[in-house]
């Protein structure tokens, strides 16, 4: 009997052999990320080990994402702290502007395929874009982390998904994570992993594969891995990455559940409000009247985001009413949507782009309060009520694409049914 | 932390999100133990007041759900709970419990609020007499056993910081 990626990467980090899902293993991380929205809890943590050696800091990160900017002292207090903290152990820091972690600890070549990546947030899936075993933590298992080296881990099922045909144009891999979604319902891959496999993941760019993984998050996986091909090995070398060691799926690995999905039936999809499980083709939305139109977040704040919203929105101006924001994942991308004429074609359609954090995700620096009845089409993960620090608004979740189609017209929006929605990165060659 | 829990049953149901019931994330700027005097009362009013030290609290599915905080944990220790029994936990809140020394056990139970249980953690064992119910459960793996034994993970790595029991 064969195993499966996170039996692999899990085994190879705590002995050796490959481990079976079920087992408690002691498994050494390669690298670790601390957020400032737990750094509060555990920088209280690694106080209480009574240690001043943290042999560990130099390969942990810690960001200054989420209170970007900082809305009150309390949180401008644990920016501080962690500075501090950061350079008497060594730690990486990332600072208030230089963006998300999910976007910052890849940017930074700080881990490669085959790793095991631990951070203090549950979208710590990403990394499995990467052929990494990415997963989230809290401050006690972080500040264990830092002084040992290693953490326990019980290893999950696996849950496979094979990915047949190419999402067509106007479809994303968020289109994808939301079916899964309405499919799976939240929660429904809970202390599993997902395996997405398949030509739909190969013919994905970079940026999309982010995206496949990030979302997991919200099916409550713990881990969501792809395998990795050139375009991973070329992607993470351009960017410093230590030699890359893939790790496959044996062809008879024990999975939990395994089904297939044809993406290149897919059409856009929405998840209407409170609920990210409450997933609909865009049809079934479209005409839903919108207030607000976000661009941004771990999920969707990548340069093929600003795009593709370029795509549709160059030249043009957004609907009269709507304020559209727009919060590049990170610095990098912010300057090469700047290179680009990205961040000059969507000001003047009228967007207002922030500098890189969760700014537009969830409400921590009380910068983004919708009014009663507002409705918000948003590119990010989560749309509970309320989570935009206004209960009685509505969040509704979809593609970029969607996003900017919506913004254009005031309504939400099909992105295949106006000009630029259609917009597909160049194939480069790997 | 002893290998066997005895204590009185508290019952909840299904899908408890504990951030919004005991976690300071709704009581912002509040301490633990503010959050502590008012832990489950939208759910089930006078539900701390009513909790004595070393109770079990006997929940359904997905106990825990999406609160990776680890604060609802610290605030379930200030009430004294001894142990949670649930059908399924979510998987952060189920880590923060084993790391900060609260024994959990995936069992389902039809018991009554005041029931006396008892939990034998090394045996695998949940118990409720009132009901002639002894429900064999897998037991916790060793390594897990050894972070609840020193109750939790800080004091487990300061005794033992090559993570090494034997």
């Amino acid at each position: 009997m064969g195993h499966t990626i996170a039996e692999k990467i899990l085994g190879a980090h705590a002995g050796g052999k490959p481990a079976r899902a079920g087992d408690i293993v002691v498994a050494a991380v390669d690298f670790a990320m601390l957020h400032d929205g737990r750094a509060s809890n555990a920088l209280k943590r690694i106080e209480q080990l009574g240690t001043q050696e943290l042999p560990f800091a130099a390969r942990t990160a810690f960001v200054a994402d989420h209170y970007s900017p900082p809305p009150h002292p309390e949180a401008a207090n644990i920016h501080r702290d962690m500075r501090a903290f950061a350079e008497k152990h060594g730690a990486v820091l990332y600072d208030v502007g230089d963006g998300i972690c999910h976007q910052v600890l890849p940017e930074g070549g700080h881990f490669t395929c085959g790793d095991l990546v631990v951070g203090t947030d549950t979208h710590s899936t990403t990394y499995g874009a990467f052929n990494a075993f990415g997963t989230g933590v809290e401050g006690t298992d972080l500040s264990a982390v830092m002084l040992t080296g290693k953490l326990w881990f019980r290893v999950p099922e696996t849950i496979r998904v094979d990915l047949a045909g190419r999402l067509q144009p106007g479809v994303w891999a968020k289109d994808l994570t939301l079916h899964m979604l309405g499919r799976l319902r939240a929660e429904g891959a809970n202390y599993r992993a997902i395996e997405y496999a398949g030509p739909a993941v190969a013919a994905m760019e970079v940026d999309d594969r982010m995206t496949l993984s990030n979302h997991a998050a919200e099916l409550g996986a713990k881990a969501a891995l792809l395998e990795a091909d050139a375009k991973t090995v070329a992607w993470l070398k351009a960017r410093g990455a230590r030699e890359p060691r893939p790790v496959t799926a044996d062809a008879d690995a024990r999975y939990c559940e395994r089904f297939a999905i044809d993406v290149a039936k897919l059409q856009p999809q929405v998840a209407r409000k409170h609920h990210v499980d409450d997933v609909v083709g865009v049809e079934e939305a479209r005409g839903q009247r919108i207030n607000y139109a976000l661009i941004g977040t771990c999920t969707n704040g990548r340069l093929d985001d600003m795009r593709q919203a370029a795509a549709i929105l160059k030249g043009r101006r957004i609907a009269k009413g709507v304020r559209m924001i727009i919060t590049p994942a990170s610095r990098k991308v912010y300057l090469q949507a700047a290179r680009e004429g990205l961040i000059e074609a969507l000001t003047e359609a009228g967007a207002s782009v922030e500098a890189a954090g969760c700014g537009t995700c969830v409400n921590v620096t009380g910068h983004l309060i919708t009014g009663d009845g507002d409705v918000v089409i948003t590119s990010a993960n989560r749309n509970f009520k309320g989570r935009l620090g206004n209960a009685n608004s509505e969040i509704f979740i979809g593609s970029s694409a969607t996003v900017a189609a919506s913004a254009l017209t005031g309504f939400i929006t099909d992105p295949r049914s106006v000009e630029g929605g259609e917009w597909r990165p160049a194939v480069k060659a790997a | 932390m002893t290998n066997v829990i005895r204590g009185k049953v508290h019952v909840l149901g299904d899908d408890i999100n504990t951030d919004i019931h005991c976690s300071s994330k709704y009581h912002p700027g509040r301490d633990n133990a503010y959050v502590v005097q008012h832990a489950f009362e939208q759910l089930a009013p006078g539900f701390a007041s009513r909790f004595g030290k070393g109770g079990v609290i006997v929940a359904g599915r997905n106990f825990g759900n999406n609160s990776s905080r680890e604060q609802a944990v610290h605030v379930l220790r200030l009430m004294g709970v001894a142990g949670i029994v649930s059908v399924s936990f979510g998987r952060q809140f189920f880590r923060n419990c084993i790391n900060n020394g609260l024994p959990v056990v995936e069992c389902e139970l039809a018991v009554k609020d005041g029931d006396e249980i008892e939990i034998d953690l090394a045996q695998g064992r949940v118990s409720v007499p009132a009901h002639k119910i002894v429900r064999e459960v897998p037991p916790l793996p060793p390594a897990v056993q050894a972070i609840l034994a020193a109750g939790g993970l800080i004091p487990f790595l300061k005794a033992h910081p090559d993570w090494k029991t034997a």
